[in-house]
């Protein structure tokens, strides 16, 4: 009886928490409401916000604020949510994956819809499993790698995952579906059509995006979410009992649980039923030795004993068996080597220690690539957040420890003006908080623009263009024109205006890149040289 | 035969300005009243409103400069689907005069409603994100509070047109801007670099898609080209506040000069000439305004104009 109302609680609250996550994550965007009171905007005074704590799965997420604060020494804003999470943990277990986890939601999902597996082989798929010891292994990389400096625990904590694959590859896929479908509606000559384009896009904008949003390695971030969803055919609920680093941290933390699981071995038929439904292959059946650590609290078990053998109960003895999750030793000691292996070979690029590379051009407000590196998740919420799409995911251009970092891509976007989103939603602070002012009036620069006089059309004498100087942002303009004859292609003179860039006015916006008319790579660009949160990186004296 | 609409048309302007002149002679021959009426095409005019008051109302000067004009019944009729085509390219707060200001454009807007207009749609094919723009130029709160219709640019509203221009033949046209009873250019007036001024008819850049960065190739004729093609039924240029450096983006107040002055026409060339004025330039060296007299969109001379001064 109430096992089976906990196990409706669950549900309700696991459907509560992944619509909220995808709330959030819809809601990291541009501020929909064009209509609202921008008095203050107009004073300058107050920057854009959103209006909505989009940072809240990555406050609770510990693993995020462990890894920070390990590599950077800084515990993040709002890591009390998950000091709170740990703290039950210690009670409940790995409460987070049952109730909470949206990727774990997703996961129970996919593995339980018309399930691949039924009778003997979902009971066999879901017995304890050496296997579930490298989520172990995993999580010892991540941690080890930050204690010397390196965060990669974006790669593989759920949060972020989710995150990064929902918000730049599925939405966004879907997004171009849709948006084909309506082009294709508004190309007709039937204009009842083209007002049913223009209707559905203005209802699907706002979820999947205005324009054809679209991210570098996007394809390959949406093919490992795929990959990893469809892999609970095989296995129900295989990242977290396999993979999960913030599953294996949780399971850490709630091995001397209180909430324990009772088995009453003499009612019990061994008719399988608990271990065909239990979600973390905690080897609920009476007779074995049941797994705190890898137990998700899913409460399954007892609700399908049919004899009702198994209870959880809260007890403070101390366990008779198995104290620690089985690590095994090679995992632990592989774990640790290659955690210290990882920062190290990062290093080890020469754009890194060296010359940074010129086209990596962090968001405006970034740390310093050290301090950076060592708190950014590669959640992908700047690159949501962006209403340029301008901020991408790093595919070599900070080498390979600064996989999916985001970086500025000039010619897909640029970087607006007088916007500062992207560091007010950064989750660990690796993009600082800035207002407009910092990036208008200084002393913030993201890069220096400079002129490729070969490709550029005035300079190169095929013709006259300011388009560059037009756009630029800043007051007074750092493109400046000035008029001079140049000799053409055929030799004759012609008077045009030629553009100069003013490193001191600089800024490093890159909308001179982006509307440049020579497409693909344009004759005015925007490189990484001139920022200033590099002591190193700057060119000026 | 589709082709050949816009010539057509011009030619037999052309020759309805011949035989009407023709009869206007006669007119003036045989001395009888109803023929004289019924002479020459009508006069363009040309209102300049002026704030001279301390702390005038803006939407106040809007309104008289219009009621000089004869009301905006003149250009709105019952029914009516108006486009207002403000210039909103930039994320800038209106005191920087980067946009239209918002206050000319709800003066507008309301205008129009109360000519009866069925619909009012602003739409600006933005620079910066449209959506900031909006928010940020104000002309998002002008909608909210007049009812009015704002357009976000988008792909799908892109049309490839025919342009029937010198230099421009088929380019992709904003269409919300085609699809309209009436359509009022709410131009600000702007210094710019190459085209010396952005005022009206460069505001028709901001009409259309595709690769318009190529237009500054030759900006003069195909700004022209993009006036002749999109010919509002009238032209209010905003010069509540111009910006007189760093054009056409400006960023700073100090890139801005207070000049209390609106300036309605029916004449795109006549608004742009008398704007050019107000930068201390003369229309005669201004490439889009001299341009625009030679194809006959306008006349950059005031005398063949109804030139009207209002104050408040």
């Amino acid at each position: 009886m109430k096992a089976r109302h906990l196990v409706r609680a669950r549900r309700i609250s696991q459907a509560a928490f992944l619509l909220l996550f995808l709330f959030l994550l819809v809601e990291s965007r541009l501020p929909q409401d064009v209509y609202q009171n921008y008095s203050l905007l107009f004073s300058g005074e107050a920057d854009l916000r959103l209006d909505y704590p989009v940072t809240l799965f990555f406050e609770m997420d510990p693993l995020i604020s462990l890894t920070s604060w390990f590599s950077a020494g800084a515990l993040i804003e709002g890591a009390a949510w998950a000091a709170l999470i740990l703290l039950v943990t210690l009670f409940l277990g790995r409460f987070f994956c049952g109730f909470v986890c949206p990727f774990g939601t997703l996961h129970h999902v996919a593995g339980g819809i018309r399930p691949s597996l039924t009778g003997k082989k979902r009971v066999q798929a879901s017995r304890t499993n050496p296997l579930q010891r490298v989520k172990y292994f995993v999580l010892i990389v991540l941690v080890v790698a930050a204690v010397f400096g390196l965060n990669i625990a974006g790669w593989m904590d759920p949060i972020s995952f989710a995150f990064r694959s929902i918000g730049l590859a599925v939405l966004p896929g879907i997004g171009e579906i849709l948006k084909s479908g309506f082009d294709a509606l508004a190309r007709s000559d039937i204009k009842i059509l083209n007002l049913l384009s223009y209707g559905g896009e203005i209802l699907v904008a706002p979820v999947f995006g205005y324009g054809h949003t679209a991210y570098k390695t996007a394809w390959f971030i949406g093919f490992l979410f795929l990959a990893i969803l469809l892999l609970n055919r095989i296995k129900p609920r295989f990242w977290c009992r396999t993979l999960c680093p913030l599953g294996a941290l949780l399971g850490l933390a709630g091995r001397f649980r209180t909430l324990k699981l009772e088995k009453d071995a003499s009612r019990c038929t061994h008719c399988g039923r608990c271990t065909a439904a239990c979600q973390g292959a905690a080897s609920p059946e009476p007779g074995l030795d049941w797994q705190p650590s890898e137990c998700l609290l899913c409460l399954n078990c007892w609700e399908t004993c049919p004899e009702d053998a198994l209870h959880f109960r809260f007890s403070w003895q101390k366990p008779r068996t198995h104290p620690l999750p089985d690590m095994g030793r090679r995992a632990v000691l592989g774990g640790i080597l290659a955690g210290v292996a990882i920062p190290f070979l990062g290093r080890l690029d020469p754009r890194i220690t060296g010359t940074p590379d010129s086209r990596l051009i962090r968001p405006p407000g970034s740390l310093e690539e050290a301090k950076f590196l060592e708190v950014c998740q590669r959640c992908g919420l700047c690159m949501k957040v962006c209403p340029t799409n301008a901020v991408q995911p790093c595919l070599g251009e900070a080498g390979m420890a600064g996989f999916w970092t985001p970086h500025l891509n000039m010619i897909q976007g640029y970087c607006e003006y007088t916007c500062t989103l992207c560091g007010s939603v950064c989750p660990t602070g690796a993009i600082r908080e800035i207002t407009s002012r910092e990036k208008t009036e200084g002393p913030i620069r993201i890069g220096s623009a400079y002129l490729d006089r070969g490709r550029c059309l005035p300079w190169s004498g095929n013709g006259p263009c300011i388009v560059c100087q037009e756009h630029c942002p800043t007051s007074p303009k750092a493109i400046t024109l000035h008029r001079e004859t140049v000799v053409g292609a055929d030799g004759k003179e012609t008077a045009v205006h030629l553009p100069y860039v003013d490193l001191r006015r600089c800024v490093g916006c890159g909308i001179c890149e982006n509307k440049c008319p020579v497409r693909g790579r344009p004759a005015v660009r925007v490189i990484s040289a001139g920022e200033t949160r590099s002591l190193e990186n700057r060119i000026l004296l | 035969m589709k082709n050949n609409k816009e010539i057509t048309r011009r030619e037999s302007l052309k020759c309805i300005v011949r035989i009407s002149g023709t009869l206007a002679a006669c007119g003036v021959v045989g001395g009888s009243r109803p023929w004289s009426a019924l002479a020459g095409p009508p006069r363009g005019f040309l209102v300049e409103g002026v704030g001279t008051s301390a702390g005038y109302d803006v939407k106040d000067l809007v309104r008289k400069v219009f009621e000089s004009a004869g009301g905006m019944g003149r250009f709105v009729s019952r029914g009516d689907v108006v486009a207002v085509k403000p210039n909103l390219s930039w994320a800038r707060k209106p005191e920087l005069a980067a946009t239209t200001h918002p206050a000319v454009l709800e003066a507008v807007i309301e205008l129009c409603q109360e000519a009866g207009a069925k619909k009012v749609r602003i739409a600006d094919n933005t620079i910066h994100d449209a959506r900031r723009c909006f928010a940020v130029t104000g002309a998002g709160r002008v909608a909210e509070k007049t009812g009015a219709e704002l357009v976000f640019p988008r792909n799908s509203l892109m049309r490839d047109m025919r342009i029937h221009g010198n230099r421009l033949d088929v380019w992709p046209v904003y269409s919300p801007l085609k699809e309209a009873d009436c359509l009022i250019n709410l131009p600000i007036a702007k210094v710019h670099v190459v085209s010396t001024l952005t005022v009206g008819m460069k505001n028709w850049i901001g009409g259309v898609g595709g690769r318009r960065h190529a237009l500054h190739q030759d900006i003069h004729q195909t700004i022209v080209d993009l006036a002749q093609y999109f010919r509002p039924t009238v032209t209010l240029v905003d010069a509540i506040r111009i910006m007189v450096r760093n054009g056409p983006s400006g960023g700073s107040p100090d890139d801005v000069a207070v000049k209390n002055t609106l300036i309605l026409s029916d004449d795109p060339v006549a608004a742009d000439a008398r704007a050019a004025e107000l930068f201390g330039v003369d229309p005669g060296d201004f490439g889009v305004v001299r341009l625009g007299a030679k194809w006959g969109l306008g006349s950059q001379d005031f005398t063949a104009l109804d030139v009207k001064k209002v104050n408040l």
